[in-house]
């Protein structure tokens, strides 16, 4: 009882794969910085830059990701923005990913200790030193664990770009199978395909979080 | 203002009339405060006398609101132009911020960098040393305090005392004018205190300039050149430390020995 | 906007019905198959542990979507052919009841020995120590992630329109196809599903604010 068809199209799907990694990776770094930013402008803003940092959170998490997308792929066009659909799907991506980004780079940058701030202004370094040299290698290190557990909701949200016709491995998966009429077993080897990718993430969140316990 | 005396003559550090507040609550009230070159002051009182704040306002950590505070002549955080206060530009308080060496109580070093890139990071991108050269007064400094071995290990491997020793030394390293110690040993486990304290006697006993708060009343008794009480935001007495510990002239420094003999069981 | 509005909120209004409809659903059912599964894995009984921990490794590391067409597309061709709401739902439990067991699993597991101890020591007994010292604290801390794990499940309902069930986002997609109000449609959509979150959040709220006078 071999699965035949899921091995006879096996390559396509990898194919496909390779498309979802490059969507996961082409998203991952926008969405740490875009989240790094607002992290920043959520602990060191103003009252008013807190207030618009908070409605676009606010707006981001209440809405579904797929229908930013269909705004993206649909609306868009008809005010003569034209956004090539891959361009798009990164961007769209990277903005929501990135609201998630924010909370986390904002308990990051909270939980470090006053001193680690003071000892480094102390020595007399400057703003741009201190970032660069104390607080950021210590902020993405301490974001490190739940930042890899975002990005496996990351890859499996690559998914949905096969709603607006961005060719990746769902979608390669959706055609296979409506070509031969197998769906139980691509859409099975498309989640196995799936479950390795993200399974690999959760396994170094896991690595990097017993670091962590031994770091401090 | 540059005072009238002597390079030689003048004070390290000054705080003339020093005021600070929190919303409602005065944390430092009209304190004035001088430190002779060389000379050891250890800062001594009750928690939220406003000691700490007080060494914190020297290298300009608390922006105090009223008053002023000088080292070696300067003027910190702010200068008066035609009798108005101007905040520094933040260039000339890091500049001066390199030339105060502090310690804090807890989580002092990077814990990211090795104990040897702790303690030469800051004069490399501060200072503008030469790598090589800060490297060989870092090996120099490790030397001193005993722990040269540990120059590639990162803090977390050090205990308590080691780290302390270490910060010690990487303010140090930026060859300052005046040491400033906030409780350094009061989280630390007791057999760890002592080393610290060593290397803080070394420091004094070769003249640094330092000014130090803690609880160690028989280190600031044998150690210390000038004792200051605080209580509520106010030096309420200073003095020989002999002197002070044996017979104290304020009836609350009287009230602040009694509780500290009750709790540690001194003579 | 207003035209637009008048013309279609009926439409719009239909389609968040069954949106409603779906995440109540999946949210009942999740509530307790989570548990189910949770306590499953905490289980000494053989064989049970590893299986629902299989399952939750499974749901975790699998895109929803991917789960609807398997359920949607695979069961009709097995031969027992669920309809869209049907896949949708049980895609939608099968997926959140995993995140919703580490929850749980989370919850109970935080409890502390000594908690019980504390109590026995105060002579009551275990059941008594679970009731009103034990129990309310696990509540307590299992709230605020469940609550934010329904708001997920309320967003994921829109990917189910991925196989023409009549919720809100699939409702904008047919609007968006006739009409030229692409604009329009999406701060309609955006609005609905910001006021239904708001509101899940809100009740959220007040019952954490509830369980916490308990302690």
């Amino acid at each position: 009882m071999l699965p035949d068809v899921l091995i006879a199209n096996f390559g396509y799907l990898l194919r496909g794969a390779v498309v979802t990694v490059g969507l996961a990776a082409a998203t991952i770094v926008p969405s740490a910085v875009i989240g790094m930013l607002l992290a920043l402008a959520k602990v060191f803003g103003g009252i008013t830059v807190r207030a618009i940092v908070d409605v676009y959170l606010y707006v981001i998490r209440g809405v579904p990701l797929l229908v930013l997308l269909f705004f993206m792929y649909y609306a868009l066009p008809y005010s003569g923005i034209d956004v090539p659909p891959l361009f798009g799907g990164v961007l769209v991506m990277s903005l929501y990913f990135g609201a998630f980004m924010a909370e986390i780079f904002r308990a990051a940058i909270l939980s470090l200790p006053r001193a680690q701030w003071d000892a480094a202004r102390s020595l007399g370094m400057r703003r741009r030193l201190m970032f660069r040299i104390v607080i950021y290698p210590q902020v993405f290190r301490l974001a490190a664990p739940p930042f890899v557990n975002t990005c496996i909701l990351l890859v499996k949200s690559t998914s949905l770009v096969s709603i607006i016709s961005l060719w990746e491995l769902t979608l390669a998966g959706r055609e296979v199978a409506e070509r031969t009429f197998a769906p139980l077993q691509i859409f099975g080897g498309v989640a196995i395909i799936y479950f390795v990718l993200c399974y690999a993430l959760s396994r170094y969140g896991l690595y990097l979080e017993e670091r962590m316990r031994f770091a401090h | 203002m540059p005072t009238e005396l002597t390079a030689h003559e003048r004070p390290m550090v000054e705080l003339r009339r020093v005021s600070m507040s929190f919303g409602r609550h005065r944390v430092l009230n009209d304190v004035s405060l001088t430190v002779s070159r060389g000379e050891m002051v250890a800062i001594i009182g009750p928690s939220g006398s406003g000691k700490t704040t007080l060494l914190r306002c020297i290298n300009f950590l608390e922006e105090y609101d009223g008053g002023e505070v000088l080292v070696d002549g300067e003027t910190v955080g702010f200068r008066l132009e035609a009798g108005r206060r101007i905040r520094r530009t933040e260039r000339e308080i890091a500049a001066t911020r390199s030339n105060i060496g502090i310690v804090f109580q807890s989580y002092n070093l990077f814990p990211h960098m090795t104990v040897l890139r702790n303690i030469t990071a800051a004069p490399i991108r501060v200072k503008g040393v030469s790598p090589e050269e800060a490297e060989a007064r870092a090996r120099a400094l490790l030397s001193r305090i005993g722990l040269l071995e540990k120059a590639d290990e990162l803090p977390v491997k050090l205990s308590g005392g080691q780290q302390q020793r270490v910060a010690i030394a990487r303010a140090l390293a930026m060859q300052p004018k005046v040491m400033l110690f906030d409780e350094v040993t009061s989280a630390l486990d007791p057999e760890l205190v002592g080393e610290v304290l060593a290397v803080m006697k070394s420091l004094a006993d070769d003249g640094m300039t330092m000014v130090v708060v803690t609880h160690e009343m028989q280190f600031a008794r044998e150690i210390a050149n000038r004792i200051v009480f605080m209580d509520e935001g106010a030096i309420v007495e200073e003095g020989d430390p002999k002197r002070l510990f044996s017979a104290p002239t304020t009836e609350r420094l009287r009230a602040f020995l009694k509780r500290y003999r009750e709790s540690y069981l001194l003579s | 906007m207003n035209g637009f509005l008048a013309r279609y909120l009926s439409v719009f209004l239909e389609g968040a019905l069954v949106t409603v409809e779906l995440a109540l659903a999946a949210i009942a059912i999740v509530i307790v198959w989570g548990l189910v599964v949770a306590v499953a894995r905490l289980s000494r009984v053989r064989g049970l542990a590893p299986l629902a921990g299989g399952y939750i490794q499974l749901m975790r590391n699998t895109p929803l979507l991917v789960q609807i067409y398997f359920i949607y597309f695979g069961f009709a061709m097995a031969g027992f052919g669920l309809s869209g709401f049907a896949s949708g739902l049980l895609a939608l439990c099968l997926q959140n009841g995993a995140y919703a067991a580490e929850i749980y699993r989370g919850g109970l597991q935080s409890l502390s020995v000594k908690q019980i101890e504390g109590g026995r020591a105060l002579g009551m007994t275990p059941w008594l120590t679970f009731r009103i010292v034990v129990l309310p604290q696990a509540v307590a801390r299992v709230v605020p992630p469940l609550g934010n794990q329904f708001v997920l499940i309320l967003k994921d309902t829109s990917i189910v329109s991925a196989i023409a069930v009549g919720e809100l986002t699939h409702v904008g997609k047919l609007l968006s196809e006739r009409t030229a109000a692409t604009y329009e449609i999406f701060f309609v959509l955006a609005a609905f599903y910001l006021v239904m979150t708001s509101i899940v959040t809100t009740l959220v709220r007040l019952y954490e604010r509830r369980v916490a006078l308990l302690l």
